[in-house]
């Protein structure tokens, strides 16, 4: 939802949004990217390491989502973000904007649990996105 | 088998990028031909629009011939919702295209076999060679538009594979 009205954009929602996060047991959630990509046949038969950077955004707090139990299906859960904390890393990496951030994250790792990304959200307050809402679900164990 | 899997997939990259340069896709920061391997690849929530996706599905082995031939089951996805300039309204010519050109990508049938996991690319002495493609029908779901072809690629196996 945004908010079309004719108004200064100020930072009050992100604040806001900062401190609730913080003041709910906010944590630290880590976004797995991708390094650059050399483009070789080898990466896109998956037969060299690809290289991987860890994107730290805090604050975070994740919320179990209702369960609804399917044979094999995993926990999903929900990661709601800081955008001031999104938009620092999407200026420190030089990217286009928070959906690319989010187009080039393999998987987020939250205490040392990773999760794949369904889908992005994001709240709006004042034409200024304050929050981030990743749907993620667990991801499998990695074999060694 | 992996050796034909990847020799599959490299041919027919090879031909797309002669068939048609613009079928592109932005993948881990790096704009690569429309054509990937689904298992080589992160997983994906929603499989990408107007780029062709191969999954290896079953396997077969025959044992009773001088040299083991091995079959995997390929299925070739792929989905589109049209053009922006077009309003999606050419979802069905985009799909009609994607058609066309996935026939002329297998064709011809066979592609020389090759060692990928050598640098450069080794050459092995038998070919990788497919049957002809069965085309499932087009499921729409609101906007977009998907097919999945099937198809089945053999290979001798050879020493050391």
């Amino acid at each position: 939802m945004s908010d079309t009205a004719a108004r200064n954009p100020v930072g009050a929602p992100q604040m806001l949004a900062d401190a609730l996060l913080r003041s709910l047991a906010g944590t630290t959630a880590l976004l797995r990217v991708t390094g650059t990509n050399a483009d070789t046949n080898m990466s896109e038969l998956g037969l060299v390491t690809t290289t991987f950077a860890e994107v730290v955004v805090s604050p975070a707090a994740m919320r179990k989502l209702r369960p609804s139990w399917t044979e094999g299906g995993e926990c999903k859960w929900e990661l709601l973000m800081s955008a001031t904390s999104v938009a620092q890393q999407v200026s420190a990496l030089d990217l286009s904007s928070a959906q690319s951030l989010f187009a080039m994250t393999l998987a987020v790792t939250v205490a040392g649990q990773d999760y794949l990304i369904e889908s992005v959200a994001s709240n709006e307050a004042f034409g200024q996105v304050y929050l981030y809402r990743l749907l993620l679900r667990e991801a499998s164990q990695l074999a060694v | 088998m992996q050796n034909a899997k990847d020799s599959f997939y490299m041919a027919l990259r090879a031909r797309l990028i002669a068939i048609n340069p613009e079928r592109t896709i932005l993948l881990r920061g790096a704009v690569r031909p429309g054509i990937l391997v689904e298992e080589a690849e992160a997983p994906f929530s929603q499989l990408p629009s107007d780029v062709f996706v191969l999954r290896w599905l079953g396997l077969g082995v025959d044992l009773d011939l001088d040299s083991t031939m091995a079959a995997a089951e390929c299925e070739i996805v792929y989905q589109t919702a049209g053009t922006q300039s077009f309003g999606g309204l050419d979802r069905g010519r985009s799909m009609s295209a994607m058609d066309v050109e996935l026939v002329a990508m297998l064709q011809p049938f066979s592609t020389p076999k090759l060692c990928y996991t050598a640098t450069p690319p080794a050459a092995m002495l038998t070919h990788v060679f497919w049957d002809e493609p069965s085309f499932g029908p087009v499921a729409a779901q609101r906007d977009r538009m998907s097919r999945s072809v099937k198809l089945m690629v053999y290979s001798y196996q050879e020493q050391g594979e």
